[in-house]
């Protein structure tokens, strides 16, 4: 694989243009040659891709567009470009496994396939906003799920009353702050080695990254870090800095990504390709081991809508068959916690994720724009899920979308806001609370009766 | 007024068709009444784009293209304009931009692009863009709105620095402010102060012509 050191030559001696000429005059007419050449069409019949051979022609595409996009690099207003040789070279030999955590919670993720037996990969927590007295208790309460490999823990936005701010002190402060929380509620749950995976979230610049991952504070090389690019395939030094200093720890580099149905990707067929080229970014320029995308639609801000839904199964299958890097997809919901909708949301959004050959984390409520709007109740559903649907077809998938997403897809315009944690879950307890309870009961009820799907009981 | 080439004008812009574009509207120019020439050929077809994008018809993509196209034809036409003293007549000046230390361009991209398909006068500060700038620039521009995108929680608190700077300066009350981005939600914008948000693109346009309409009928 081409060097990270010739990498960052390319990020300085790549041919040179304005990001507004980049997305209109390279980015979009690419994208469009590669949907035409690949014949790659979404016919809105299906929920979930069973196609392998467009799944297949999928990452053909995203070979082919990427080979002509690169990456953008926005400080040196440069394109980072690599040959179709040297893409699939790198698609060889990036990693196929990422290893988290230690001791008896040292987990793998690997790739795996469309339709396949093996149980997803089951990652939970949210790096979404927390206010800071409930920051400890929630890394406990995601870590106490047993059945979760690795967790992901909140920002910290705030210091006692003052908010934190991008590049000023505060930042470095909280994301010292989230790590210290994370390691400890880790502890207080039981267990200590589990893996953390989103490092670091509180963090929006390298500095604060790096600095925050300093051991003393109790960051490990088997944790994980994302390192994410912006809208679409753009870079920065400060990433690629992260990427300099977590590649020689020898620490996991998540490649992250949340491109927009309606964007410059276009519409679905876009997106399922702007997807797959995301992890051919991700193995070349960011050196990832492991490998997390987040498509939202740009007009519902969620990813339960089913041109997301179809355009997210129908990349994951490409990357799934033809790369079998560690991967798994975190999908938003429109509705707020503890609300019917969001369980309807969330079960379209795992299943077709199960199927389609993704690890599965919790599908966050309410666009993940709430303030401790993520519950532990939602995480302990995606590992339900994952249990009870390992070896779900796509066919068997596609058949269960089209009686789930109806209950809720007129809904995904003004959904209803649901409820902020410490409303609805007794965070002394590790338990909701009696009305969560008793919806939540009659949610698993009505899986089992409408779709067959028998939940293991829920952790008490 | 030739109809056929109000209609060439009208598709070349929905097909973001530049060279075609140009091409009627050099055929009219000398003849035809430069104003009508936006208003009755190539504004329709903007309207139109935008009205596609908001019932999710076409994407991004397409509606940057006519836009593209709606900027050459008024760089032909606009001489003439100018000439003739007239002037479109326009909903609103709009300065926006992405908060300091958030490079993030992309909600603001789509938004901006909304816009000028609804004829909004807008004025893109890029990303990364101080509390001063955003002020100075609306001063400059007399601008009837502030928008500001903030993709990031911890840039989300430069909204509030642009507001504070507005009350500092004693001039809060002379322009609308809006907020929008990834973790930007009501409860935010109503705790710094601000006029209005929006989830999307497409609200943030009905907000935006609502505030709007609200202080120059003097509401507000």
């Amino acid at each position: 694989m081409v060097n990270f050191i010739d990498v960052t030559d390319r990020a300085a001696t790549g041919p040179m243009m304005l990001q507004k000429d980049y997305d209109t005059k390279v980015f979009i007419p690419a994208l469009r040659r590669a949907i035409k050449k690949y014949d790659i069409k979404y016919d809105r019949k299906e929920m979930v891709n069973t196609d392998d051979g467009l799944a297949d022609r999928i990452f053909e595409a995203a070979v082919d567009f990427y080979s002509e996009v690169g990456t953008y690099i926005t400080d040196t207003e440069r394109v980072i470009q690599f040959t179709k040789p040297e893409i699939l070279e790198a698609v060889d030999d990036a990693p196929k496994e990422a290893y988290f955590g230690e001791g008896p919670d040292r987990c793998v993720m690997k790739g795996r396939l469309p339709d396949s037996d093996e149980l997803p990969y089951c990652h939970v927590g949210s790096g979404t906003n927390t206010t800071e007295e409930n920051a400890l208790r929630l890394v406990e309460s995601y870590a106490r799920i047993s059945k979760a490999k690795t967790i992901s823990i909140p920002i910290i936005n705030t210091l006692g009353h003052i908010r934190t701010a991008a590049g000023a002190p505060t930042e470095v402060f909280a994301s010292i702050r989230a790590m210290q929380y994370g390691r400890e509620g880790s502890r207080r749950a039981g267990r200590p080695g589990i893996g953390i995976i989103d490092h670091v979230s509180s963090a929006s610049t390298g500095v604060s990254t790096i600095a925050s991952s300093a051991p003393q504070f109790g960051a490990r090389p088997s944790d994980g870090w994302l390192v994410s690019p912006f809208a679409e395939l753009k870079t920065d030094y400060s990433s690629l800095n992260q990427t300099a200093y977590l590649t020689a720890w020898g620490a996991n580099i998540g490649q992250e990504a949340g491109p927009i149905l309606g964007g410059y990707a276009g519409g679905a067929e876009g997106l399922s390709i702007v997807n797959t080229a995301y992890s051919l970014h991700g193995i070349l320029v960011i050196r990832a081991t492991y490998h997390l995308i987040y498509p939202i639609h740009m007009n519902f801000v969620c990813s339960s809508q089913p041109d997301v839904l179809w355009a997210t199964s129908a990349s994951t299958q490409a990357i799934a068959r033809n790369m079998r890097v560690p991967y798994y997809t975190l999908l938003y919901a429109a509705a707020g916690a503890a609300t019917e909708m969001y369980f309807d949301e969330a079960l379209a959004c795992l299943l077709m994720l199960i199927a389609s050959g993704s690890g599965i984390e919790d599908v966050h409520p309410g666009k993940a724009k709430i303030t401790d709007g993520c519950t532990p109740v939602d995480m302990e559903f995606t590992c339900q899920v994952g249990h009870a649907c390992k070896g779900l077809t796509r066919k068997e998938a596609d058949t269960l979308l089209k009686k789930t997403v109806p209950k809720y897809v007129d809904k995904l315009a003004d959904p209803p806001l649901g409820e902020k944690v410490e409303t609805c879950y007794d965070l002394d307890y590790f338990k909701p609370k009696p009305h969560f309870e008793k919806l939540y009961t009659q949610v698993v009820k009505r899986i089992k009766d409408d779709y067959g799907i028998n939940l293991y009981p829920y952790m008490k | 007024m030739d109809k056929e080439a109000l209609k060439k004008m009208f598709d070349a812009v929905i097909e973001g068709d530049t060279d075609a574009l140009v091409t009627v509207i050099n055929n009219v120019i000398n003849d035809a009444d430069p104003l009508q020439l936006i208003q009755e050929g190539m504004m329709p077809g903007l309207r139109k784009i935008g009205d596609m994008f908001s019932t999710g018809e076409i994407f991004l993509p397409e509606m940057l293209m006519a836009a593209e196209a709606f900027q050459e034809g008024m760089k032909v036409i606009e001489p003439k304009l100018l000439a003739s003293g007239q002037k479109m007549e326009s909903p609103g000046t709009v300065v926006f931009g992405t908060v300091m230390t958030d490079i993030h361009e992309i909600g603001k991209n789509i938004v901006i692009t909304l816009m000028k398909t609804h004829g909004f006068n807008v004025i893109d500060l890029g990303a990364n863009v101080s509390p001063t700038a955003f002020v100075d620039e609306a001063e400059k521009a007399n601008a009837d709105v502030i928008a500001m995108s903030s993709l990031m929680t911890t840039t989300m608190t430069y909204q509030k620095d642009v507001i504070d700077y507005l009350r500092e300066k004693g001039l809060r009350d002379k322009y609308i402010v809006l907020v929008g981005g990834g973790p930007v939600d009501a409860e935010w914008a109503e705790q710094i102060g601000a006029d209005g948000q929006s989830d999307s693109a497409v609200g943030a346009i009905e907000i935006t012509k609502k505030l709007i309409s609200s202080k120059k009928g003097g509401s507000r």
